[in-house]
């Protein structure tokens, strides 16, 4: 690939193209679907790319360090806000992950969605635009940007779709996060003056802006603008209480949009962003991000337990393994945050593949609640078997890939926080309470109402086989991707 | 008046002649025709002010072609054409006829295109009110209705108070400084008060007219009643106008620090009172009505910061807001052919049944809340950052509140729009020229989202 190929921008505006190609065409059904798929298989191709092509950072004049691909052309240039993309290891295999969860969004919605189905998969194919523009963006007015328009396509997608109260859920949803958005574009604001008054130069280029000196009180503002905007993403107590209602209310392939790629954006941000912006202020910041993260990894858990509707206690559970991730975000060594950065992975893949199942329930039977289930396990074998799968790979069972991650979130965690690490430690215990229970009434107890079920078809088997495969392989050989973190994190770290 | 001289007044001549020739050859042309020659005459006069060039010379006494009208000439223009097209399925289908809305509109766009040439105070005057003056009859345009003369009667009665503060305003900055030119009207040291004075009372009066707390009463009940159409163009052009005349006399005189506080109080309680009041309504026109006092006291908001960041992004905000606001008011009379959709239920599914009317719809709403990649973020963006950069941050941070607490009540619609089935039929297709003027508003609205940097250097240009 020659550095003129300008693959970080089609990686983001393909996906568009298609979305425009299918609004305005508005094909019929089955050829809307056959198109977008097409798109997001070849979305697929193109972000798996990199991984075959010789990485010469030479080749990219003015690139920061670390990053391999790199794209930079004026914009606003009165403001000095450019059109900069740029790929490390994490943001490619974000990207990657971004594209895989893409394809399967369109294939588990081939059944389900049977009315306005250009508009619901050009919206899906214009979320996935976003969410690549945030993953790639290294100029935070491009970010922000990005992060805001996904807002659009996805409360659409909840909203239009959506069962139970898809209208309330959708506007709370969009009110948090806007709101914490907001507070967010201040802080770019201000940092952005600061650094034009100290250097003359007026950007919104991150290793610009990296290097400014902020006075500590301030920074400690600006950081919690940054950190509220990211964790209502994420998201931490106290500002998670739209995910159940939107997770809940959503259709299945909005879920898994949510949970699997929606909540990383935030997990990114703090990463990329927040923590190398200001450093000290995020030191200052740690035993908050602690607190809230094994408050969530706990509380999430205790919650889930208590849920009668399947969708939601995998909602709630989804909020508890968030916690991890932002354990190892917290402790910041570079064991730690490669296992966040590996959970982040393993999260969008394991709850991804939950929500997948749940709804496949759901669309067969109409029914999301526990109590009406039991006993499926000899009724359709194919199925249960990837429920109890997903169920133990959700629950870290070593092998498997939440096993890695949360391990080494623990093992980072633990030498810098005990008492963090020990909290979230028995938060696991209160995961396998529920996962137990989860198992055992839907697949074991004797069933109180016969439920006609269907049990998978090709297409559907092969999404969650896909998907199981991902799991074993992070499970047993998660090295070629901690590797492609390694440089990165070390250039993270060492600021 | 040399020839040269009378080439740059063009288009103040172009819109004064064709508004003539509309309102006296009218009886003799079918209804139709009147407009296309409005439009034709609108379209003229802007491209005439695009293609000249501004000088810093006066062309005739008071009036001189600058390069901020030669901005706002055509930005008049454009609202002026495209609230034409707009309105005329509109007026036919409510028996509104003849030749006097087109040629109404076309003084209003005549007083509009003075306005930014004036270098005096008293053409100032007389353009802004004659501005007033056209809208006045605008409003009450649609006969059938009652509330349409209620509306024209509360906007008469608060306009003449306006007319007359601004009016005291003038003579007090003539009393105090001694001239009526633009850029004399300085104070000098012994009568600063007297100067001071005149321009918090001028203040007052524009507050009037750009509807900011607490003079803003009249604005919803004039919206509502007001046929569509008419609040599009009420709502942009002459709020542009009533700022551009406060930035043309803030950017010709000195900094007046007494001038802060009134501003500051102005700008602070129209963003929170208006989009707080915006959220308890259930008339859509009331709501947009709500909602531009508080884009008003945005607006103000980098007015007050006295930089040429501040007022580049008043301009630049003030373009934008023009075409949102056409959009969502152009979308709203079209969709209201057959039967009047006032309440922010009517909309509901109007987004499939009507697509592209409810697109441009829902695009306008997400574009007024500030939403990427819509001009309407890139808008709240530079007031915002303007104010930073000014200063105001307490002030900004209030406004970014406010403004995403406004994102609610834009959601509604759109919630409406797209997730709420109606068993209403379908309404009637949109007619080309409805569907031309909404197609370019939206075109404007997402281009402007994308690549600002062109109108930013306009911008830049129209301030030297």
């Amino acid at each position: 690939m020659t550095p003129d190929f300008p693959i970080l921008s089609v990686l983001i505006f393909l996906p568009l193209a298609a979305s425009l190609l299918l609004v305005a065409l508005r094909p019929s059904q089955a050829l809307a679907r056959g198109f977008a798929l097409a798109a997001a298989l070849a979305e697929l191709v193109l972000a798996a790319l990199p991984f075959f092509s010789s990485r010469l950072p030479a080749a990219y004049p003015g690139a920061p360090a670390g990053f391999f691909l790199f794209e930079d052309l004026p914009w606003i240039e009165r403001f000095g806000i450019r059109y900069t993309l740029g790929m490390d290891g994490i943001s490619q295999i974000m990207v990657l992950l971004t594209s895989f969860i893409t394809v399967v969004a369109v294939l588990i919605s081939w059944r389900q969605i049977k009315e306005r189905t250009p508009l619901y998969y050009a919206l899906l194919l214009a979320l996935e635009c976003t969410i690549q523009g945030v993953f790639l963006s290294l100029d935070l007015f491009l970010f922000y940007l990005f992060f805001e328009a996904m807002l659009i396509p996805i409360v659409f997608l909840s909203g239009i779709w959506g069962n139970g109260r898809p209208v309330y859920s959708a506007i709370k949803f969009f009110l948090y996060t806007f709101v914490g958005s907001l507070l967010m574009l201040v802080s770019i604001v201000t940092l952005y003056l600061m650094h034009g008054t100290q250097t003359g130069s007026y950007t919104f280029a991150l290793p610009a802006l990296v290097q400014t000196s902020v006075p500590y009180g301030l920074a400690l503002w600006l950081f919690a603008g940054f950190l509220v905007a990211f964790a209502v993403k994420i998201p931490l107590f106290p500002l998670h209480s739209w995910q159940p209602d939107a997770y809940a209310d959503a259709p299945i392939a909005g879920t898994l949009l949510l949970a699997s790629l929606l909540s990383k954006t935030g997990a990114y941000g703090l990463i990329r962003f927040a923590f190398p912006l200001f450093p000290e202020a995020a030191r200052a910041f740690t035993p908050v991000l602690y607190l809230a993260a094994v408050f969530v990894i706990s509380f999430g858990a205790w919650i889930a337990f208590a849920q009668k509707d399947m969708k939601r206690l995998v909602a709630y559970s989804s909020l508890s393994h968030m916690g991890f991730i932002a354990l190892g975000i917290a402790a910041w060594s570079p064991l730690a945050l490669s296992g966040a950065l590996l959970q982040m992975v393993n999260h969008a893949v394991t709850t991804g593949a939950l929500f997948v199942v749940v709804g496949m329930l759901d669309e067969r039977s109409d029914n999301r609640e526990l109590a009406a289930y039991g006993g499926i396990w000899g009724k359709v074998p194919a199925l249960s078997f990837f429920f109890l799968f997903f169920c133990m790979a959700s629950a870290g069972l070593p092998g498997l890939n939440n096993f890695v991650g949360e391990f080494l979130v623990l093992v980072g965690a633990f030498k810098v926080a005990p008492v963090a690490a020990l909290g979230a430690f028995l938060g696991i215990v209160l995961t396998l309470v529920y996962t137990v229970r989860l198992v055992q009434e839907v697949l074991f107890v004797k069933e109180q109402k016969p439920l006609e079920l269907k049990d998978l078809t090709m297409r559907e088997a092969g999404v969650l086989a896909v998907l199981a495969l991902v799991a074993v392989y992070l499970g047993v050989h998660p090295t070629p991707v901690l590797d492609l973190f390694k440089a990165p994190i070390a250039l993270l770290v060492s600021r | 008046m040399i020839i040269p001289d009378l080439h740059t007044m063009m288009p103040i001549i172009i819109t004064g002649l064709g508004a003539l020739v509309v309102l006296l050859c009218g009886p003799l042309l079918l209804s139709g025709t009147t407009t296309s020659i409005a439009v034709v005459t609108a379209a003229a006069a802007g491209l005439w002010a695009v293609f000249t060039a501004p000088s810093a010379a006066p062309a005739v006494a008071g009036l001189t072609f600058t390069p901020l009208a030669q901005f706002l000439i055509p930005l008049f223009c454009a609202a002026a054409l495209l609230t034409l097209l707009l309105s005329h399925g509109y007026n036919e289908n409510r028996a509104i006829k003849g030749e006097e809305y087109p040629a109404t509109v076309l003084f209003a766009l005549f007083a509009l295109c003075v306005l930014p040439c004036a270098s005096n105070l008293l053409i100032l005057f007389l353009a802004i009110e004659s501005v007033s003056f056209a809208f006045y009859i605008l409003v009450t345009m649609d006969l059938q209705r009652a509330e349409s003369g209620e509306a024209g009667l509360k906007y008469l009665l608060m306009g003449a108070v306006a007319a007359a503060f601004t009016a005291f305003g003038f003579a007090l900055i003539f009393a105090g400084s001694g001239t009526l030119a633009l850029s004399g009207a300085v104070a000098h040291a012994g009568n600063r008060a007297i100067v001071a004075a005149g321009w918090g009372v001028v203040i007052m009066g524009m507050a009037f007219k750009l509807s900011l707390v607490p003079a803003h009463l009249w604005t919803p009940d004039v919206y509502q009643g007001a046929p569509a159409p008419v609040a599009a163009f009420l709502s942009t052009s002459s709020k542009v106008a009533a700022a551009s005349l406060l930035l043309m006399l803030l950017a010709f005189s000195p900094p007046m620090p007494e001038l802060r506080i009134p501003l500051v109080l102005l700008s602070l309680l129209s963003m929170v009172v208006g989009n707080l009041a915006a959220l308890r309504q259930q008339n859509i026109k009331r709501m947009l009505a709500y909602s531009s006092v508080a884009h008003m006291g945005y607006l103000t908001l980098a007015l007050l910061t006295g930089t040429r960041d501040g007022y580049a992004a008043l301009l630049l905000y003030g373009t934008i807001y023009t075409a949102m606001n056409l959009a969502a008011f152009g979308a709203i009379a079209s969709l209201s052919l057959e039967q009047e959709r006032d309440q922010i239920t009517d909309y509901a599914g109007l987004g499939f049944s009507a697509p592209l009317r409810g697109g441009v719809l829902a695009l306008a709403m997400l574009a007024l809340a500030g939403l990427p990649p819509t001009g309407g973020f890139i808008g709240k963006f530079f007031i915002f950052y303007s104010a930073i950069r000014g200063g105001e941050t307490a002030l900004a941070i209030i406004g970014i509140l406010s403004a995403a607490v406004s994102s609610f009540f834009y959601l509604k619609v759109v919630a409406q729009l797209y997730m709420h089935r109606s068993s209403d039929p379908a309404p009637r297709a949109a007619s080309a020229a409805d569907a031309a003027a909404l197609c370019c508003a939206a075109a404007f609205i997402l281009v402007l989202g994308v690549f600002p940097a062109p109108l930013i250097q306009l911008v830049d240009a129209a301030l030297q």
